[in-house]
């Protein structure tokens, strides 16, 4: 038995300890940046960007959005951000209430990748300054229609940089033989994580996106650990019970929808009690899937990052990502998309470049909501709530 | 008219942010009442008021003593309180209410596209083979609503009911840009302090409803139907969709504001009868 939330709790407290411990080091990391680096190289990392969904999840973002604005950063810019950074100038985080942590871990260095977007960079500029420590960013190559070898060749240059860097911080040589055993680990939990999603082929599927959206955290922040692998291990066991036993994520499902998009965060438990409600079922999601990486490979530890982190999906020209949605639609027997229009998120925006008439040529029908990760302003509840039951209704 | 206990009776209630409009069918379609009121709070005891009044010409869905639901009488909710009317068998979007709706009274059965221009939101059905193929509904702002509408005219201290006629009397078309409301209400005052006619204002207005709505989608059908109340109340938004929309054959359907009760009672029989205890406390 696995318990993902003291997990989640022995995570942050272990954080909260390596701060205090002079001998340990942090970095904070992008999402989708090498972490499998940093911990090799022994650093414990903290992740932001899931500091700003854990906001977003709380609601707490709503004051903290607020003061990262009067700050001076503008409301159209990543909600992530600007709940993180609102959060470190009123010197709150969640994490008080949650696990009785007075502060996110300083950093020893900020590493960054813009393969997802560029707001990370100015994001961690920002505590560049504050903390006055070593910032790295990672520019791969991006909007990518295809993974070339000198994309790849690239971004191994910049990651040998980083090993650089992060040297001179520990005193200590990269060893590759750790190097590989992390990306062996990040391997196995990447591809159980795959598993564990595709066990929502199954009709009816054993889950839903919005809990998915919950599972999904050890493969964001313990990627390259054990803890990881062991947890998806697991949750890919309790899963394949749920289908052996007929325990479906919604009772009675008869319809089954893509998410494309940021989930929500404030909104996941009354969205899903929508779709319920409907007898729906939100069976994949560009979003989890993001931690699909199939490229990962211990014996070419770098390049296979390299490529990884080159090949995810918001990283990707258009006609990639029609091809991956219509792929995944089939594959798991989607009756429609629903796209949300993230206000603050356009790089996971998809359907602002008339994707959905491309799907529609397809066959797939999709509706858009519009929405945000965080910020709750931009999302209308019964107006969306409205468009998401309409078009369940012509699904029918 | 009173209940006879053999007959089924269809109840369509659309609930509005701003009205509730409540239709009374029998089994061959057959109107048999309609009212509108304001929409009230406590919302589920003024809906109960709305259908048990006098004037439902003694068609009462309830039981006198145990305030159940008389097994003859089928209720489904619509609009956005349609989910706040707990004791409804069962509740549909206005999307498809509108199209069920708008099919019924007009008997149209090839491609057309419905749009409902409602006091909160604006709606763009299109049906093809028959059902809803896709729809759209306007984003976050007021512009193309008759919240727009309204909102101007009060900030103009003019009655509703007189906005069609100031409107004939234009003699110059004016340009409102913005799609919100608060905005377009500042550029209203810069209008005015310009020297521009009110009249001309107006006729500006219903033209700014009308691109709001246009902006919203393409249109690929032939013919348009429109249902809402804004419609019957401002016919002049006819006048310029057929404007702008040249080779469409536009329609409002009869009694456009009753067009999601009617929808929302038709889909009851398209269910059947169903079983629903409702005990009022």
């Amino acid at each position: 038995m696995m318990d993902l939330k003291q997990i989640m709790k022995n995570y942050f407290l272990d954080l909260d300890a390596a701060a205090k411990n002079p001998n340990r080091k942090i970095a904070w990391c992008t999402s989708v940046g090498p972490a499998e680096i940093l911990r090799a190289m022994g650093f414990e990392v903290f992740f932001p960007e899931n500091h700003g969904a854990l906001l977003g999840a709380t609601r707490t973002c709503m004051d903290t959005l607020i003061k990262a604005h009067t700050y001076g950063y503008s409301p159209d810019i990543c909600s992530y951000l600007t709940s993180d950074i609102g959060a470190y100038l009123k010197n709150f985080t969640p994490l008080t209430k949650a696990y009785g942590i007075s502060s996110v871990p300083r950093p020893d260095i900020l590493v960054y990748c813009t393969n997802q977007c560029k707001d990370v960079m100015h994001w961690f500029e920002f505590y560049a300054k504050e903390f006055n420590v070593p910032i790295f960013g990672i520019h791969p190559p991006h909007h990518l229609p295809e993974v070339r070898d000198n994309h790849i060749d690239d971004t191994v240059e910049q990651f040998q940089q980083l090993i650089g860097v992060l040297e001179k911080i520990t005193g200590q040589p990269l060893s590759e033989i750790k190097l590989a055993q992390t990306v062996a680990l990040s391997k196995q939990a990447t591809d159980l994580w795959s598993n564990v999603l595709k066990t929502a082929k199954n009709k009816p599927s054993p889950l839903s996106f919005f809990d998915a959206s919950i599972f999904m955290a050890p493969i964001v922040v313990l990627r390259g650990t054990e803890i990881a692998r062991d947890y998806y291990r697991f949750l890919l066991k309790e899963m394949n019970d749920r289908v052996n036993n007929g325990v479906a994520a919604v009772e009675g499902e008869e319809k089954r929808v893509y998410w494309e998009g940021m989930p929500i965060w404030g909104r996941l438990k009354s969205l899903s009690e929508l779709f319920k409600k409907n007898r729906a079922c939100v069976v994949a999601s560009t979003y989890c899937n993001s931690w699909i990486f199939p490229e990962f490979d211990p014996n070419h530890p770098l390049p296979s990052l390299a490529e990884s982190y080159l090949r995810i999906f918001i990283n990707r020209n258009d006609t990639f990502k029609e091809k991956y949605i219509t792929k995944i639609v089939k594959e798991f027997d989607i009756d429609g998309v629903i796209f949300h229009d993230s206000k603050t998120c356009p790089n996971n925006a998809n359907s602002q470049y008339n994707m959905p008439n491309h799907l529609k040529e397809n066959g797939i029908p999709s509706v858009t909501i519009n929405g945000d990760l965080c910020d709750l302003r931009c999302f209308s509840e019964e107006q969306s709530a409205t468009v998401i039951e309409a078009f369940l209704e012509t699904l029918s | 008219m009173t209940d006879t206990f053999e007959k089924k009776y269809y109840w369509g209630i659309d609930c509005g942010s701003s009205e509730i409009k409540v239709i009374v069918c029998d089994e061959q379609k057959n109107i048999l009442l309609k009212r509108k009121t304001r929409t009230l709070f406590p919302l589920i005891e003024h809906v109960k008021k709305v259908l048990c009044s006098d004037e439902t010409s003694g068609l009462n869905p309830f039981q006198q003593k145990s305030g159940e639901l008389k097994k003859n009488h089928k209720i489904v909710s619509t609009g956005y309180g349609r989910s706040h009317i707990k004791f409804a068998h069962d509740q549909i979007t206005e999307i498809k209410a509108h199209f069920l709706g708008a099919e019924q009274v007009t008997g149209e059965k090839n491609d057309y596209t419905v749009i409902d221009i409602g006091g909160q939101d604006a709606k763009i059905i299109i049906v093809q083979h028959g059902k809803v193929d896709h729809f759209v509904i306007n984003r976050k702002c007021a512009a193309g609503t008759g919240a727009y509408i309204e909102e101007l005219a009060h900030r103009l201290e003019l009655s509703l009911k007189d906005l069609p006629d100031i409107a004939k009397r234009h003699d110059k078309k004016l340009i409102l840009n913005s799609y919100c409301t608060v905005f377009a209400g500042q550029e209203v005052i810069k209008i005015l302090m310009n020297g521009e006619r009110v009249e001309n204002l107006i006729q500006a207005l219903y033209a700014s409803v009308v691109q709001r709505v246009l902006e919203m989608a393409s249109i690929a059908t032939e013919k348009i139907l429109f249902s809402g109340g804004v419609m019957n109340y401002h016919p002049v938004l006819l006048e310029l969709f057929q404007e702008k929309l040249k080779d469409k054959k536009m329609v409002i359907v009869p009694e456009a504001q009753y067009s999601g009760a009617l929808g929302a009672a038709l889909h009851g029989m398209e269910k059947g009868p169903s079983e629903k205890i409702y005990s009022p406390r």
